[in-house]
C-alpha cells in the first residue's frame, strides 16, 4: 500500500467526513421544526410532520439522492454535486432525528412540568428550561448514532458524482487493479472516523453528567 | 386586590384558606370525587387520609389545579381558583394567568420529588426565584441558600438530585416550593417512596414547619404523623369524605365501621402507637 | 414532465422481475441473515472467551462500516482470492453477512433483556441447560426483539436498492435503466420512491399488528 494512495483515501475521508457533519448539522436543524410540527395539536401541522418523517424513513437513501440529483436541474435549481449530496444527506436524516427529538420530548416526566408549574414558572420558560434540556440529554446518544448511521450513508453520494471515500477507492481499484487493498483502507477508515464521532459522543455524555459517573 | 404571596398581617388561625364547595372529578366513566366540602384552616394541618383509590390525591391535585375539577368551586382565600361562580349558578372558567396568580399562594411536594435532573439543589431552588420573581442570580442563590439551610441541606446545595439520597431529595423540593413563600403548602404522599429510615428526616421538616404556623395539606399514610402533627383531618373512602373534623377527636373515637378498618390495617403495619 | 402511460404499462413486466429480485435478495438474505445472526449470538453467549472476542471484531468491523463497501469488497475483491460471484450471489451473501451482525446484537440484547429469575426459575426446577435454552430463554428472547427485528427487516429492504450498484438486477435498477433509456428519470425515481415508501408502510403496519397480537404474552 504506497503512501500517495492513502493520502487520497484520506482527503475523501476527509471530504466524507464535512459532508456528513454538514448534514448532521443542517439535519438537526430541519428536524427541530418537523419535530415540533408532528407533536402539534393542529391536525394539519401533525399529519405533515409525521408525513415527512414517513417519506423519509420509508424510501431508500440511494432513490432519494438520485431523484433530488435528477429533479433539482429540472427546476431550475443548479447546485454543485457536494452541495445535492449535502442536501439530500440532511433531508433524510432529518426524519429519523425528528422521530428521536419527539421520542425525547414525550418522555421528559411530566412530574417534572408539574413541579415548574407549581412554582410559577410559564409554558415558555418550562418549555426552554426544563423540557428541552432534559430532553436534548435523553435523545444525545440518538443523536450519535445517528451521525454514525450518516457517515456510512455518505457512501452512496458516490453514485451522485461526488468524490468522497468510497468514490475515491472506487477509483484507485480500478486504476490499481487491487480492490482488496483499497476497499480495506477504506472501510478502516470508515472505522475510524466512526470511532471518533462515538468518543465525542461519549465524551459529550460524560460533560452532561449531572452528577453521575 | 388580595396580596396572595404576602404574610405579615395574615388571617387568624383558623379562619378558612382554602374552601371546597361541591367538587366532582371523573376520568373517563370513573368517578373519583363526588360531590367533596372541605374547608383547610389557616396555620394548621389537614390531613387527608383514606384507603388507595379514595381520591385523595386527586383532590390534592384538584387545589393545585394539576386537574381541573369537573363541578363545584375552589376558592384561596376569598379567590375563586380555576372556575368561579355564575350569578345563573353555572361555573365560569378563568383565564390561565388567572389561575397562575391565584396558585402562587400555594407550594406542592410531590410524592416522586420532581427535582430537574439537570440542576444542583441550588438550582432547583432558586430557579423559580430567577425567572418568575426576576431576582438576579447573587440574590436568587443567596435566598435558595437561606431556604436550603432551613431543611438542613445547605452543604449539599451544588450536588445533583442524582447524587441525593431520597430523603435528601424531598428535603430539596420542600425547599423548592418554600423559597417562593406559599401561603399554603400542599404535600401528596410526601414520604411514600422513601426507603424507612430516610422518611423521618422529612417528616421531621414537615414538623418544623407546621411548628412554625404554615397551613399545610397533606395526604399521607404516616398515620403516627397525622396523629401527632395534625390539627384537622379527613377521611376519604371511594370520592367521599366520610368523617372530618378534629384529629383528636377522631383519632381517639374512630367509630366509622371503615375508618377503623383503615386505622387498624395501617397500624398494623407499624405505624407509630397513638397518642 | 409527463407520465407516459404507455410506457407504464409496458415496464410492469421488467418491473415485476426486478421487484421479485429485491424481495428474494430481501426477505431470503433476510431470514438467512436472522439465523445466522442467532447462531452468533448462542456462540457468544455459551462459547466462551475466545470465540466472544474473536466474533467481537468482524461484528464490529461490519457493523462499522458501509454497506457498500462490503458489497466492493465482496464483488470486486473476491476474484482475488479465488472468490468469482455474480453479481446477485455477492447481493445475496453481502446482505445476509451484513444482516446478521445486526441481527446477532438485536439477538444478544434480547437474550441480556430476559429476566435473569426466569432462567434461574427453571435451573431449580431441574431443567438442562438445552431444555432452558429452548423452552424459556428463546422463546421469551423471540417476542421481546420483535420490535426490532421486524425495523432491521426495513432496513435491509430499504438496503437491497443499494444492490443496484453491483449490477444486481432488482427494482432500483430496473426501474432506473427503464428511466434512463426514456430519459424519464424523474418520474421513474418518484415512482421507485413511491413503491418503496408503500412497502415500507404495509411492512411497519404489519409489524404493529405483530406486536399487539402478540401483547398478551409480555409481561407488564
Amino acid at each position: 500500500m504506497s503512501w500517495k494512495y492513502f493520502e487520497l483515501l484520506a482527503l475523501g475521508a476527509g471530504v466524507t467526513a464535512i459532508i456528513s457533519a454538514l448534514a448532521i448539522v443542517f439535519g438537526l436543524a430541519i428536524a427541530v421544526p418537523i419535530a415540533a410540527a408532528s407533536l402539534a395539536r393542529n391536525r394539519l401541522l401533525h399529519r405533515l410532520g409525521r408525513s415527512y418523517i414517513s417519506f423519509f424513513r420509508g424510501v431508500p437513501l440511494l432513490v432519494q439522492l438520485m431523484l433530488l440529483y435528477y429533479l433539482l436541474p429540472g427546476i431550475s435549481i443548479n447546485l454543485p454535486n457536494t452541495a445535492t449530496a449535502v442536501v439530500g444527506l440532511a433531508l433524510c436524516t432529518a426524519a429519523y432525528q425528528a422521530e428521536n427529538l419527539r421520542g425525547g420530548f414525550l418522555n421528559v416526566a411530566p412530574g417534572l412540568v408539574e413541579a415548574a408549574r407549581m412554582v410559577g414558572l410559564g409554558d415558555r420558560q418550562i418549555l426552554l428550561h426544563i423540557r428541552l434540556p432534559i430532553a436534548f440529554r435523553l435523545v444525545l446518544p440518538a443523536i450519535v448514532n445517528e451521525a454514525i448511521l450518516i457517515l456510512k450513508s455518505s457512501s452512496l453520494v458516490s453514485v451522485v458524482g461526488v468524490s468522497e471515500l468510497t468514490r475515491m477507492a472506487q477509483n484507485l481499484s480500478t486504476s490499481t487493479f487491487k480492490p482488496l487493498d483499497m476497499y480495506t483502507m477504506a472501510g478502516l477508515l470508515y472505522l475510524l472516523l466512526n470511532w471518533s464521532i462515538a468518543a465525542g459522543g461519549l465524551g459529550l455524555e460524560r460533560a452532561l453528567h449531572w452528577g453521575r459517573r | 386586590m388580595t396580596d396572595l404571596t404576602g404574610r405579615a398581617a395574615g388571617p387568624e388561625v383558623g379562619s378558612v384558606a382554602l374552601r371546597i364547595e361541591g367538587l366532582s372529578k371523573t376520568f373517563g366513566e370513573h368517578t373519583v370525587l363526588k360531590n367533596v366540602d372541605l374547608a383547610v384552616r389557616h396555620g394548621v394541618v389537614t390531613c387527608l387520609l383514606g384507603p388507595s383509590g379514595s381520591g385523595k390525591s386527586t383532590l390534592l391535585r384538584c387545589m393545585a389545579f394539576l386537574e381541573e375539577h369537573d363541578a363545584g368551586i375552589i376558592t384561596v382565600y376569598g379567590e375563586p381558583l380555576g372556575f368561579a361562580p355564575k350569578p345563573d349558578g353555572g361555573r365560569q372558567r378563568l383565564p390561565n394567568a388567572q389561575v397562575a396568580r391565584v396558585r402562587r399562594a400555594i407550594g406542592m411536594v410531590f410524592q416522586q420529588f420532581n427535582l430537574w435532573p439537570h440542576m444542583t439543589a441550588l438550582g432547583n431552588v432558586s430557579e423559580a426565584l430567577k425567572r418568575v420573581r426576576g431576582l438576579s442570580r447573587r440574590e436568587a442563590e443567596a435566598r435558595a441558600m437561606s431556604v436550603l439551610r432551613r431543611v438542613d441541606l445547605a452543604d449539599r446545595a451544588y450536588h445533583y438530585p442524582s447524587q441525593l439520597s431520597g430523603g435528601q431529595q424531598q428535603r430539596v423540593a420542600i425547599a423548592r416550593a418554600l423559597a417562593m413563600e406559599p401561603r399554603i403548602m400542599l404535600f401528596d404522599e410526601p414520604t411514600s417512596s422513601l426507603d424507612p429510615e430516610l422518611t423521618g428526616e422529612v417528616l421531621s421538616v414537615m414538623r418544623h414547619l407546621a411548628q412554625e404556623g404554615m397551613t399545610m395539606v397533606v395526604v399521607t399514610h404516616e398515620i403516627g404523623f397525622a396523629a401527632q402533627v395534625a390539627s384537622d383531618v379527613a377521611f376519604l373512602d371511594k370520592g367521599e369524605i366520610l368523617l372530618r373534623g378534629l384529629a383528636k377527636e377522631i383519632f381517639a373515637k374512630p367509630w366509622h365501621p371503615r375508618l377503623a378498618d383503615f386505622l387498624e390495617t395501617y397500624l398494623d403495619r407499624g405505624a407509630a402507637v397513638l397518642v | 414532465m409527463s407520465l407516459d402511460l404507455d410506457l407504464m404499462i409496458h415496464s410492469i413486466p421488467a418491473a415485476l422481475r426486478g421487484a421479485g429480485i429485491t424481495v428474494v435478495m430481501w426477505i431470503g438474505g433476510g431470514l438467512v441473515a436472522f439465523a445466522i445472526g442467532f447462531l452468533v449470538a448462542l456462540a457468544r453467549r455459551y462459547g466462551g472467551r475466545w470465540v466472544r472476542w474473536g466474533l467481537a471484531g468482524p461484528i464490529e468491523i461490519l457493523r462499522g462500516t458501509p454497506f457498500l463497501i462490503q458489497l466492493f469488497l465482496l464483488y470486486y475483491g473476491g476474484p482475488f482470492i479465488g472468490l468469482r460471484l455474480e453479481p446477485y450471489e455477492a447481493g445475496f451473501l453481502g446482505t445476509s453477512i451484513y444482516g446478521a451482525a445486526y441481527f446477532s446484537e438485536i439477538i444478544r440484547a434480547g437474550f441480556e433483556a430476559v429476566p435473569r429469575g426466569h432462567v434461574e426459575a427453571a435451573t431449580v426446577l431441574g431443567l438442562t441447560r438445552t431444555q432452558t435454552v429452548a423452552r424459556i430463554l428463546v422463546p421469551e428472547m423471540t417476542l421481546l426483539i420483535l420490535p426490532s427485528s421486524i425495523n432491521m427487516m426495513i432496513v435491509l429492504l430499504k438496503e437491497t436498492a443499494v444492490l443496484s450498484i453491483i449490477t444486481v438486477p432488482e427494482l432500483t435498477l430496473v426501474v432506473t435503466a427503464i428511466g434512463s433509456a426514456h430519459f424519464a428519470f424523474v418520474e421513474a425515481l418518484l415512482l421507485l420512491a413511491l413503491v418503496y415508501w408503500g412497502i415500507v408502510e404495509a411492512a411497519s403496519a404489519l409489524g404493529r399488528g405483530l406486536e399487539a397480537g402478540l401483547a398478551r404474552y409480555r409481561m407488564v
